[in-house]
């Protein structure tokens, strides 16, 4: 599709990105005064700016393809798949409280605080250089999905979306580093909720209501089976005509030959689920069998609720831990966490029923690629002239939000964990401010290879998420929970896992040693073949230095089994016994 | 509510409790809750609107209860931040 923009679009757009750089101009001052402004705003914001600040940065460019990929092939039940981020319900109150008292800048940093020796220190290198390349990686990624979205809408080449908007995001962010982010995503995180719910009410409206689209997917039961009976009468030449997306739709065995095919009744073909069920949020395939099982489901919640407990168990931790270090208050943090994911959730939710509508304005669309173009197309198609403007703003504006945060977020790791602590220990401020500046445009003109280089989002989004959550799942909460899993435990979980999630995603199966899993089976597999490889390099391994580790407890009061640890703070009058003072 | 603590010294706030415990059980639930009851209300279904006020009732409570704690341990621990963070820029900077 192409859009033709009017005078009153253009505006709208050219207003925004002038909002946006004007508010990296205006908060120049503060962001060049030090480190600790230049990425952390200070450590003074009220809850409510990073908390708006996580919805914004997890409002991504790709974020609706994906939301509206899942919700279009399984209906409410593909809300699932969003459901990954409630790792804040526990976080907000646990890990985040824990890691806002350690202070510490970065995850990287804080193996430092939670570890010693030589073995913490290859673990803040390690995780440093990981992230400055996953931030990379990540830029790459949106940035592309833009260039994807510009050549949708204008039929632009997809590296002059990717390049033309990152670099527009960049100047604020160079001017004034994480004060600049901050406060532009304060006001993306608006315009972007407020053009969501826009768009979103506008696709309900116009596939009838919500009533309208129930009746209009209890209409699509009787078509399908009107359409099985079509395939099922069909002889093989007629057949080959009909793509094998489809005919996996409608419930066709696509192992099979056209031939094959054609020999089957209407009653051979099984849809896992109706058309009307679609509106159900529980609509599962199956225990185990289908596209969407209910295993699945239940290991996501696991892995996403019981992950607040770590630190790093989803990806999206290491922004998060910016954001919570920049909040003012442990108060300030963990409603930070808390409210900016619960926003996030519930425009999942709204999204969900918005592509309810596009599927009933345009069922049965089997190529995914267009499919996931779904929510773009309710804006474009349907919103009036002029307000096509607006909607575009407000695609920069989700844009933006990702692109500044994950810049600033990079560079944060270049600058303090590499450059401040391994190269120049006693910089200036203003140098590191400079390294910052710098760092940061080495990500940007980095993004722009990875995202040149990306064919297929999807598959290197699972893999990535994999990598850092799978095999580390465990060992990221175990570093918080148990005092005795040492530094060299969890760096060899880290060897572990990037060997493990290459063998059992790509290699085993390439060669056929290992059936392809789902994703949920190759979680738990790596889990297992994971702790084989931690649990007793933990225990062959002294623990950490118990000064060390009491200095830790003291300053960060961590959860869960730490009981060595708190007898020495308590026999060395670091802190009281609540016992001995209830028996006194 | 008598059994939920809303007087903390900082000492006592320090402590993971029951008031934490009771909060991470809410908390979850309040998540799930409005996640799927406003895409069920947004369809105009009753359970959607049901779904919605309880996990809108277990966002009250958790705040309710998780708040008094909260304010008590940031309010101790910002006395002592400066000097963490002296420690913390030593150790940066390898002094130690």
């Amino acid at each position: 599709m192409n859009v033709v923009f009017t005078f009153l679009d253009w505006f709208w757009v050219v207003m925004f990105l002038l909002l946006m750089i004007g508010s990296g101009i205006l908060f120049y001052r503060l962001g060049k005064r030090s480190e600790s402004d230049f990425f952390l705003a200070g450590r003074g914001l009220p809850w409510w700016l990073p908390a708006s600040s996580v919805y914004a940065t997890h409002t991504a460019t790709d974020t609706p393809m994906w939301i509206t990929g899942v919700s279009y092939k399984h209906g409410m039940a593909g809300i699932w798949y969003t459901f990954f981020s409630a790792w804040a319900a526990i976080s907000a109150f646990v890990s985040t409280r824990i890691f806002r008292r350690s202070l510490a800048y970065t995850q990287a940093e804080w193996n430092v605080v939670r570890f010693t020796g030589i073995g913490a220190e290859m673990l803040r290198g390690w995780m440093a250089g990981w992230q400055v390349f996953m931030n990379m990686f990540i830029l790459g990624w949106v940035g592309i999905a833009m260039g994807k979205v510009c050549e949708f809408l204008f039929g632009w080449e997809p590296w002059i979306g990717l390049i033309t908007f990152s670099a527009v995001c960049a100047i604020y962010v160079l001017a004034a580093g994480y004060w600049g982010v901050v406060m532009a995503d304060f006001q993306q995180g608006i315009i972007a909720f407020l053009i969501i719910m826009i768009v979103s009410i506008w696709g309900i409206v116009e596939a009838g209501g919500p009533s309208g689209i129930v009746e209009k997917l209890q209409n699509l039961d009787i078509q399908r089976e009107a359409r099985i009976e079509t395939l099922a009468a069909m002889d093989a030449n007629q057949l080959s005509s009909v793509s094998k997306q489809e005919l996996a739709f409608f419930g066709a065995d696509t192992t099979m030959t056209y031939q094959q095919i054609a020999t089957l009744e209407a009653t051979d073909f099984s849809m896992p689920r109706t058309e009307a069920s679609r509106t159900n949020p529980f609509a599962f395939t199956g225990w185990a069998t289908g596209d969407l099982p209910l295993a699945w489901c239940l290991t996501m919640i696991f892995i996403a609720i019981l992950g607040g407990f770590g630190m790093g168990t989803t990806i999206d931790w290491y922004a998060e831990a910016q954001r919570i270090q920049s909040a003012k208050t442990v108060r300030d943090a963990t409603y930070s966490i808390w409210w900016g994911t619960l926003v996030g959730l519930v425009r999942n939710s709204i999204w969900a029923v918005a592509i309810l509508a596009f599927y009933v304005l345009n069922p049965w669309v089997f190529d995914v690629g267009e499919y996931e173009m779904g929510w773009f197309r309710l804006g474009f198609d349907y919103l009036p002239a002029g307000m096509l403007g607006f909607f575009f703003a407000a695609i920069l504006a989700i844009h933006l939000s990702t692109i500044s945060s994950h810049l600033n977020l990079g560079a944060l790791y270049a600058t303090r964990d590499l450059f401040h602590h391994y190269a120049k220990p006693d910089a200036s401020e203003k140098e590191l401010v400079w390294v910052g500046r710098i760092s940061t445009l080495i990500l940007l003109v980095g993004s722009f290879f990875f995202g040149l280089m990306m064919e297929d989002i999807t598959s290197w989004l699972i893999f990535a998420i994999w990598i850092m959550a799978a095999g580390i799942w465990l060992p990221n909460i175990l570093q918080v929970i148990w005092w005795r899993f040492n530094s060299w435990g969890y760096l060899s979980a880290w060897m572990a896992n990037l060997a493990f999630s290459w063998l059992i995603v790509w290699i085993l199966p390439h060669y056929g040693v290992l059936p392809e899993l789902a994703d949920y089976q190759q979680f738990w597999l790596l889990m297992i073949f994971g702790a084989f490889v931690y649990i007793p390099v933990t225990f062959l391994t002294k623990p950490e230095d118990m000064d060390h580790l009491v200095k830790y407890y003291v300053q960060a009061r961590p959860v869960g089994f730490w009981g060595p640890v708190r007898k020495e703070a308590i026999r060395r009058g670091l802190i009281n016994d609540p016992n001995a003072a209830a028996t006194t | 509510m008598s059994w939920i603590r809303t007087e903390w010294t900082a000492e006592e706030a320090d402590e993971w409790t029951k008031e934490d415990l009771i909060t991470i059980i809410l908390s979850p639930l309040a998540y799930l809750l409005l996640t799927v009851g406003v895409a069920l209300a947004c369809l105009f279904m009753w359970q959607g609107y049901v779904l919605t006020v309880i996990g809108g009732i277990c966002t009250y409570y958790m705040h309710k209860i998780i708040d008094p704690k909260l304010r008590a341990i940031s309010s101790e621990y910002e006395k002592k931040q400066q000097e963490y963070l002296a420690d913390l820029e030593a150790s940066t900077r390898w002094e130690n």
